[in-house]
């Protein structure tokens, strides 16, 4: 009888009664075909592989990593709860010991959403991997260093906008390059901000990519770097949109790779992310996904018009890849270390989300720390829409950046219709509204 | 007047209702020929049997075989397509993989080819298996495949099974292991029903008959030698039924049944059994409908040690208490002691439960109390694991997870040999009532003769593809893409009423719809059709002549 190798929990929440719009991508027959497969190939049936129930996230889970302007219930259904939610239960099986490794396989996504969430981005409103770490953060404070590998086909903006300047999470993305495919970004130039360079690493890859080239970023990039950066986790951020059959990427990823994919990256915990193939890709990529996660055997799967003949890697590419790899493992080892003195570094941006057309300018003032990892205020503002001042305090904030953040919340002008005070610390998020 | 026979492993219980009369019952030790025991059994009841309109058997003749490996050796044809290795789920070398493979929609990506189905046939006939199981993966959503190689063998092989008749439900390696079952005691259950309609003849009753199943519900005669697989593990549904109908309620009950190794805990909600999809027999899964059940190791029987200064109850047990002539002490030597249970010799539980009493430094009567407390407390722990397993069952829609409501037990019914003796005991461990219903005895037996027919099925509209399957009443047929789930429904029932006969149902039988979905497909940024899912049961229940009446 089959028998997993690590014990793999699955929390499975379709949404059965949810969608963005009748006929977009997110709709509620995303997961029904995963379903069909899971429960056909008896996989919950196997000893070791455990299906738990999806929770509800909280709003103070949410305001632990977002700023949502106004507030949480305006950017939210009650689908975003539970697939946060879904994500902190699976977290919780693996940091209480009930598995080794787990799966939320729930929808809506999550990693286009940034720290300040205006409105949607990517059909995402809220970073269910954001927040499933920060959940993690608080209740586990053994764990410290986290390191997020995003297999998407989209570039993760969001969650890299969050850990931009975090130095104790490792954010790697592998994604089609940005010239070609939403949401534009993503380019190798992208390191992370001045207190935590190199700890996002950016894997631009052709269009047209196939299974050699994906597994060849694994080996020679990204397992270096964890084996260096020792995490104690490594989430997965488990998008399947670089399946063959996708119908809004270029890619040429098949089932089989993304099972190899997750044997090599040896996640703790996968999320799913994007992935709207829902036919051809879903059903056999989740299968390979979980049987790879459960150690067992995946060698007889591929899906039903799988061709190994043409989806073969162009040369160019694999050499492109190579490449790549090589820069950016040279780039993560001449890595600065901590800096030796504080000081302000600013930057501005614009942020356009494409679910609600809404166009933001962010104006960042981020403190430098050579103590903590730095206290962060961001000036947003929409046209004709609000303009808020929010405050960012990480975990283990040093007294100095403590008293910054606090001299910013207190000097707010009355031009912000709304202060927010996001205290990691403490746990704690003040709103003062005009 | 009905009878209800339960067809133990030691004993066969025999009760004949007229109305909501218990008119006769009887007891006698289980032989070697179940024929005879049933035959044993009615002569004990003295009745007038040219009465009966009915009797209900429930046995564990096919729990038996399976278990005990007592089947003769049995083929399995199974086709699959790429996903897990199939080879994983063969159990034994008379197991053949063919070509052929359908996708989760029930497209054909691979045929099935006839020759190497032949060559298959060749191999088994050598071998002189006459018992030949089909299932193909993804058969539930188009079984073309099953059908055909059935056409290939029907008159090659005595008894065949096909995988979508087993069950609606979707789980390839289940499937495989009920099919194989169902195949394997076939011939015993043909023999066996063959031999009982002979015996009951014989002694003048001219009553329709009908076995118990895993679910706590009946089928007709002919529908069993079909579907024998659906008796397995029909005694703890005798229970459970039995209870029901003492219980006659609609709350929610805890139902704790202690026999002598184990307790196994239900629950009844809403006047019926809680059921599961597929229970397992021979530590195999298969897709049986059947109770949703958990057993514990702690019963009137276990074994009472001290291990590391510490009591300890079961979950071992070796042979009977000491009052009753065992070697080691159990929680029966602790009623005995106490006063609570009447039987036996008390001298002996004294002198048992002292051995344990000294090097613990304690009062013998003292360490009884502490004994049935720990029994008791144990029984009650594991009933609340059980309701919380219940209650954290996974939902797939965001109505399920913030409405649902969760099991939350009205009262305990406790039954079982220890039952009465631990009562008080039980009671005082659990926030809610604990009744034990009278005449514990016959419970199983009332099950039987008080369960409903019951039967399920499942329908499919995939309006794209014009098609429209109910697997388990071998249905295909076309499908326009106005169908709507309440076309659907109607449809269903209306094969429902059609197959009384196939599926062993009382003419009287009452549909319930209890799942129904509706997805909209969307190819591009158009609506291509409709998916619809509907499963249509007769809800396991207790006859309205008996329930009706109080």
């Amino acid at each position: 009888m089959l028998k997993a190798r690590h014990a793999t929990g699955l929390v499975f929440f379709p949404a059965y009664d949810w969608e963005i719009s009748p006929t977009h991508p997110e709709r509620q027959e995303r997961l029904l075909y995963t379903q069909d497969q899971i429960l056909e190939e008896g996989l919950l049936d196997i000893e070791g592989l455990h299906e738990f129930k999806a929770g509800l996230a909280s709003e103070a889970d949410i305001n632990r990593v977002h700023f949502c302007v106004p507030d949480v219930a305006h950017l939210t259904t009650t689908s975003h709860f539970i697939s946060a939610g879904g994500c902190i239960e699976a977290a919780r099986h693996v940091l209480e010991g009930d598995v080794e490794r787990a799966f939320a396989l729930v929808r809506p996504p999550g990693h286009h959403a940034m720290r300040v969430v205006q409105g949607g981005r990517g059909f995402c409103n809220i970073n269910i991997e954001a927040v499933m770490v920060e959940w993690i953060r608080h209740h586990y404070p053994r764990i410290k260093r986290i390191a997020i590998v995003d297999t998407d086909c989209h570039h993760g903006d969001g969650t890299q906008d969050i850990y931009w300047h975090d130095p104790d999470v490792l954010y790697i993305s592998l994604h089609q390059d940005g010239r070609t495919l939403y949401p534009g970004t993503g380019f190798p130039g992208e390191e992370g901000g001045p207190g935590a360079r190199a700890l996002t690493l950016n894997l631009p890859l052709a269009p047209g990519s196939s299974d050699e080239v994906f597994l060849l970023t694994v080996n020679e990039l990204i397992r270096p770097v964890l084996d260096e950066f020792q995490p104690d986790l490594v989430i997965n951020s488990a998008g399947q949109d670089n399946h063959y059959s996708d119908p809004i990427t270029n890619m040429a990823f098949s089932a089989g790779g993304y099972a190899r994919l997750t044997e090599l990256l040896n996640p703790d915990i996968c999320v799913l992310e994007g992935g709207y193939s829902i036919e051809q890709a879903l059903p056999y990529v989740n299968t390979g996904i979980i049987l790879a996660l459960a150690g067992l055997d995946y060698s007889y799967l591929r899906e039903p018009d799988f061709d190994p003949y043409k989806l073969k890697d162009k040369q160019q590419n694999i050499d492109y890849t190579k490449q790549l790899c090589r820069m950016q493992l040279k780039r993560w080892r001449d890595r600065p270390g901590r800096p030796a003195e504080a000081r302000l570094v600013t930057r501005q941006r614009n942020i356009y989300y494409d679910t609600d057309s809404i166009s933001e300018n962010q104006d960042e003032t981020f403190r430098l720390c050579p103590k903590c990892p730095g206290t962060i205020r961001i000036d947003s503002s929409v046209d004709y829409g609000p303009h808020a001042l929010c405050i960012h305090l990480p975990r283990q904030a040093c007294a100095a950046c403590r008293a910054q953040a606090r001299e910013w919340f207190e000097s707010a002008g009355s031009n912000f219709s709304a202060v927010y005070f996001q205290d990691q610390e403490r746990d704690e998020f003040i709103v003062r509204k005009r | 007047m009905i009878l209800g026979i339960d067809v133990g492993g030691t004993r066969t219980d025999a009760v004949c209702i007229a109305g909501r009369e218990i008119v006769a019952s009887a007891k006698v030790l289980t032989g070697s020929d179940l024929v005879e025991s049933i035959i044993g059994v009615i002569s004990a009841l003295a009745i007038d049997c040219r009465q009966l309109s009915r009797v209900v058997l429930s046995t564990t003749l096919s729990t038996n075989a399976i278990v005990e490996s007592k089947y003769p050796r049995t083929g399995m044809i199974v086709s699959a397509g790429p996903g897990i290795d199939p080879h994983h789920f063969f159990l034994s070398d008379d197991f053949y993989l063919v070509s052929g493979a359908m996708d989760h929609r029930g497209r054909e990506f691979e045929t099935c080819r006839p020759a190497e189905v032949a060559a298959v046939v060749a191999e088994l006939k050598q071998k002189s298996v006459t018992g030949v199981g089909v299932v193909s993966k993804f058969c539930t959503r188009n079984h073309a495949h099953e059908s055909q190689i059935h056409e290939l063998i029907k008159s090659d092989f005595d008894y065949i099974s096909l995988g979508h008749l087993m069950s609606g439900s979707r789980n390839f390696p289940r499937r495989i292991n009920t099919a194989y079952y169902n195949t394997a005691v076939m011939p015993l259950q043909e023999r066996f029903v063959g031999s009982v309609k002979k015996a009951l003849m014989e002694l003048g009753i001219n009553a329709n008959l009908r076995f118990l199943k895993a679910d706590g519900g009946t089928y007709m005669d002919a529908a069993a030698e079909r579907l024998p697989v659906e008796t397995i593990m029909s005694g703890p549904a005798a229970s459970m039924m039995g209870t029901l109908a003492r219980a006659n309620s609609r709350e929610t009950v805890l139902v704790l049944d202690v026999g002598g190794t184990t307790t196994d805990i239900g629950a009844l909600v809403d006047g019926a059994p809680l059921l599961e999809k597929g229970i397992s027999v021979g530590g195999r899964k298969t897709l049986v409908r059947g109770l949703n059940t958990r057993s514990v190791g702690i019963g009137g029987d276990s074994v009472v040690a001290v291990v590391d200064g510490e009591l300890k109850i079961g979950p071992r047990r070796e042979g009977p208490p000491v009052c009753l002539g065992g070697k080691l002490p159990t929680p029966m030597d602790a009623l005995r002691v106490l006063g609570d249970f009447g039987e036996g010799d008390a001298a002996a539980a004294y002198q048992a439960l002292a051995g344990l009493a000294a090097p613990l430094k304690r009062e013998v009567d003292e360490l009884a109390r502490e004994i049935v407390r720990l029994t008791a407390s144990s029984i009650h722990a594991a009933a609340r694991r059980y309701i919380d397993e219940l209650n954290a069952q996974p939902v797939y829609t965001i109505h399920e997870l913030l409405h649902a409501e969760p099991v939350r037990p009205a009262k305990v019914i406790l039954v079982g040999g220890p039952a009465s003796y631990l009562q008080k005991y039980v009671a005082a461990a659990f926030v809610e009532p604990v009744e034990v219903p009278e005449r514990p005895e016959v419970t199983n037996a009332l099950g039987a003769a008080l369960a409903r027919t019951t039967g399920q099925i499942t329908l499919l509209a995939d309006t794209q593809l014009g098609r429209l399957t109910c697997p388990e009443l071998d249905l295909v047929m076309p499908v326009d893409r106005y169908c709507t789930l309440e076309d659907l429904k109607k449809m269903g029932i209306e094969a429902l009423n059609r197959n009384i006969a196939v599926l062993g149902l009382s003419p009287n039988a009452q549909f319930d719809v209890v799942e129904e979905h509706s997805f909209n497909m969307v190819r591009g940024f158009s609506s291509t059709g409709k998916l619809l899912r509907v499963k249509i049961q007769t809800r396991p229940g207790i006859i309205r002549e008996w329930s009706q009446s109080c």
